[in-house]
């Protein structure tokens, strides 16, 4: 007797706090939104780390090989992979990385035996301020060209800017790089560093002048498609109802172009400036590469290199949850800024 | 004009307008009981072509390679960078001087028995390391103790092999005796190369990295920089001049010029003989430097189809070595013999060049039956140079109608689970004399063995010279073997590449040098900034 009770009062309970998350995700989608792509992201993560270290298994060699180098005679390698521990087996190692991470410790580089987090954090922290300056500068020059090109659609300004884009589309970041060298550090004016080797131990941004370059390279490569996006975000939302009712009502152009128009254009032009930090976040390996710059992408290269997995794993990890967190946060504020996709139900 | 060719470099060498080996030549001294002969100062290197040297400043040094396995640790240098920190914190007892010949460092005095099974060695008085502790027996004792350490063996862990470990006897302060369990008459020139011991500390710790170099540790960060500051109790003042100095990697060489042509750095290393046009064409200066540094092709001579001597003499007969030496290194290469260490004593001049013979070499494929056999080259990115060098082997054999086919690989899949295993590769050295090299790589003992080349009557050779103190009969038996590698061998050394270092004019005290590691083994402390 009793426990039918329970049970059917477990059940009304149930089905009560059913509805409750039901409501409740329809009054706050976004809150809704947040939980579940946070909750994916993390088994995301978690799903990486087991294909990373499964590839790198697939890899020849490994780290004492690959430290040793030319000297790789067997005893070298032999004492090495002992104190590495690298005889130990594959499910051993995984687990007592994992049991690492779960404790906040991501490990030591196998590479040179110090912690992975002090070894990269420095070179994360140079590859943010890099992808965030260029994805602001790139986003904010694209966004005012766009809009100037929009409002004067078809004249001088939008046919030129237009091809220019088209033009810049067309080049790898390499290419610009090199350009920029030429122009402003080697060739023709002696303006800026051509490298840009930030000394350890400083940080990104006490070295400004360093950073013109790596940034200005970045930049130039992402607004080209940020710029069209607005420019067609922004001839949609023009040539709407509402915007030719406000012109007819005496709206001034101005007021008609930031209040009415490009509120309505948010939505895909955030998605675009979203896509194309998380095409930094990528992009950024070459242009290190080529001003011989600091930053996680020579990094990866060096882990994959010498076989250290947990530097590998912990630069892949930290990469993902970047493009984790740029995908999710694109979608929240896109939705933030349709109020009737927010509106409940 | 910057550009200082091999020719005039051996002219000015020849007219002793070049300051090689200022020092006291260990090895060229007197045909017999030559190891005793009293060296003096290892300073060698310090005429600049322009100006007096001067203290102060900071030199920038842009390397080329490194990654964040980078080490201070004199046990396990691996790249370039690795070689430029070490050699610049740390000495060994002995050294190559820019003519290539040995001289003492942190030794006052090495000394073999009858017979060379002994050695007696004493150090150099009056040197602190950094810390201010002065350098004793203890730690050369302890120095040599850590390299032969079972659990992390020293790179140098193979060329000391033959030490009795346990029975190093102190027998003064500053002077050592250290049995061996074979006579070892190349002991000498074996610690002058690039493999060696560095003298450390007792109780020394690579995380406080302390030597008795001309520079002491302040920073460093692998994979990036270091910064070493002057050591102001060198023992060899007035050496070194800068006050700083700055050690950068670089992955590209672009970046490396665009550095030096934009004044970040003050030298770069490893150039290719493309950008030397791009860097005097801009101002700056090279230095090209006939080094004896060597990048073989190896070809397993227990393997087929190199287990027949036909096919290795055919593949060396068919490399037109001028051509790929000017196509590689816009000709600023020695040509090679197939006989390794050129610059050594020990070398024998008198084999007759070999050049290219396509009928000779198609007549031996045939013999071998090997005519129509397709061969696989494995080449990766090791060292200036190497790659090229593969593409123009393969070209200049197919032009022959043999057929080579690269297989090209990364870096650290080269020196993976197949390294000293390939069949048919290529590898790179840097400078040693002949019969130090040999210990090296063609002895069935040797750790890097890549030819897996094993005669009895070769072998049985070297052990005759290593008991042997009389360096002009060494040299005899080393002329022997080296026709045993010039008939048989299993390398082919189509040349010697050179080393291009560039600078900037305002540096001076950079010189040519024979190591075949840039700036004469990493010189940093010869060198000075212009006002």
């Amino acid at each position: 007797m009793s426990t039918s009770a329970d049970v059917s009062a477990l059940g009304i309970r149930r089905t009560q706090m059913r509805q409750a998350a039901g409501s409740f995700a329809k009054r706050h989608p976004i809150i809704q939104l947040v939980v579940v792509r946070v909750a994916l992201g993390v088994l995301t993560l978690f799903a990486v780390s087991i294909v990373i270290f499964a590839a790198t298994q697939a890899l020849p060699g490994n780290a004492a090989y690959a430290v040793l180098g030319h000297g790789a005679t067997p005893q070298r390698i032999h004492a090495l992979e002992l104190r590495l521990h690298l005889n130990r087996s594959l499910l051993s190692q995984y687990g007592s990385w994992m049991g690492g991470v779960l404790k906040g410790n991501f490990g030591t580089s196998l590479a040179n035996n110090e912690s992975v987090s002090g070894l990269i954090g420095g070179r994360i922290e140079n590859s943010a301020v890099l992808v965030f300056a260029a994805g602001i500068i790139g986003s904010l020059l694209a966004g005012l060209l766009g809009l100037a090109a929009a409002s004067r659609r078809d004249g001088w300004f939008d046919h030129i800017a237009s091809v220019i884009a088209l033009v810049i589309t067309a080049m790898p970041e390499f290419n610009v790089a090199i350009a920029l060298v030429i122009l402003l550090a080697v060739n023709v004016a002696h303006l800026l560093p051509a490298v840009s080797t930030i000394p350890p131990g400083t940080h990104a941004w006490d070295n400004l002048k360093l950073l013109i370059l790596p940034v200005a390279t970045l930049a130039i490569v992402i607004a080209p498609y940020i710029f069209r996006m607005v420019r067609a975000a922004m001839i949609e939302a023009l040539e709407s109802d509402y915007v030719e009712m406000a012109r007819l009502k005496g709206v001034s152009n101005r007021r008609i172009l930031l209040v009415h128009a490009l509120p309505n254009a948010l939505p895909p032009i955030i998605q675009v400036v979203g896509l194309n930090l998380l095409y930094l976040a990528g992009g950024i390996v070459v242009v290190e590469y080529v001003f011989n710059y600091p930053g996680v992408g020579a990094a990866l290269v060096d882990a994959v290199s010498n076989r250290d997995i947990p530097t590998l794993q912990f630069i892949v990890l930290v990469l993902t949850a970047f493009y984790v967190l740029v995908n999710i946060l694109s979608d929240v504020i896109a939705l933030m800024a349709t109020p009737r996709r927010r509106a409940p139900r | 004009m910057s550009v200082i060719t091999r020719r005039t470099f051996l002219d000015g060498a020849a007219k002793g307008g070049l300051a090689l080996g200022a020092g006291s030549l260990i090895a060229a001294c007197g045909s017999s009981s030559s190891s005793s002969s009293p060296g003096t100062t290892a300073s060698s290197s310090t005429t600049g072509a322009t100006g007096t040297p001067k203290h102060g400043g900071t030199l920038t040094a842009g390397l080329t390679g490194g990654s964040s396995s980078d080490t201070l640790d004199p046990n396990s240098p691996v790249n370039n960078t690795d070689y430029a920190r070490v050699a610049n914190l740390y000495e060994s007892l002995v050294w190559l001087n820019a003519a290539g010949t040995p001289v003492y460092r942190l030794a006052k005095e090495m000394t073999p028995n009858s017979n060379a099974t002994e050695w007696t060695i004493r150090l150099r008085d009056g040197v602190t390391f950094h810390n201010g502790k002065p350098l004793t027996a203890d730690d050369l004792i302890f120095s040599i103790h850590r390299v032969l350490n079972p659990k992390a063996p020293g790179e140098a862990a193979s060329a000391l092999a033959g030490i009795k470990a346990g029975e190093i006897k102190k027998l003064d302060k500053l002077t050592i005796r250290v049995p061996f369990s074979h006579s070892y008459s190349t002991f000498i020139e074996t610690l002058a190369a690039n493999i060696t011991v560095y003298l450390v500390p007792v109780g020394f710790d690579p995380k406080m990295p302390v030597g008795t170099g001309p520079f002491k540790y302040k920073s460093f960060t692998p994979g990036q920089q270091s910064v070493f500051d002057r050591n102001e109790n060198y023992w060899n003042s007035p050496l070194p001049y800068v006050d700083s100095l700055v050690m950068t990697n670089f992955e590209d060489e672009t970046s490396q010029v665009n550095a030096l042509l934009s004044g970040q750095v003050d030298v770069v290393n490893l150039l290719s003989q493309d950008t030397i046009n791009t860097v005097t064409g801009s101002g700056k200066k090279v230095v090209i430097s006939p080094g004896g540094g060597w990048n073989p092709f190896t070809m397993r001579v227990d393997q087929a189809p190199f287990n027949d001597v036909r096919v290795r003499q055919a593949f060396r007969l068919l490399v037109d070595r001028p051509k790929m030496n000017d196509v590689v290194f816009g000709g600023h290469g020695t040509l090679g013999n197939d006989v390794f260490s050129i610059w050594s004593t020990e070398y024998d001049h008198s084999l007759p060049q070999r050049e290219q013979d396509i009928e000779q070499a198609k007549h031996l494929l045939k013999a071998a039956g090997q005519a129509d056999a397709t061969f696989q080259l494995t080449t990766a990115d090791i060292a200036q140079g190497v790659v090229n060098m593969a593409q123009v082997f393969a070209q200049q054999a197919s032009a022959a109608g043999v057929k080579v086919k690269l297989n090209q690989v990364t870096v650290t899949d080269f020196y993976g689970p197949n390294y000293l295993k390939w069949v048919f590769a290529q590898d790179y050295w840097y400078y040693q004399a002949y019969l130090a090299q040999v210990s090296q790589a063609t002895l069935p003992k040797s750790p890097y063995n890549e030819t897996h080349w094993n005669d009895p009557h070769y072998t049985a050779l070297y052990q005759q010279a290593l008991a042997q103190n009389d360096s002009a009969k060494r040299d005899e038996i080393a002329h022997e073997m080296q026709k045993i590698d010039y008939d048989q061998g299993g390398y082919i050394i189509p040349f010697f590449p050179p080393v291009i270092d560039g600078y900037s004019p305002k540096v001076g005290g950079i010189i040519q040098s024979k190591v075949g590691s840039s700036f004469n083994d990493w010189n940093f402390e010869a060198m000075y900034k212009m006002a």
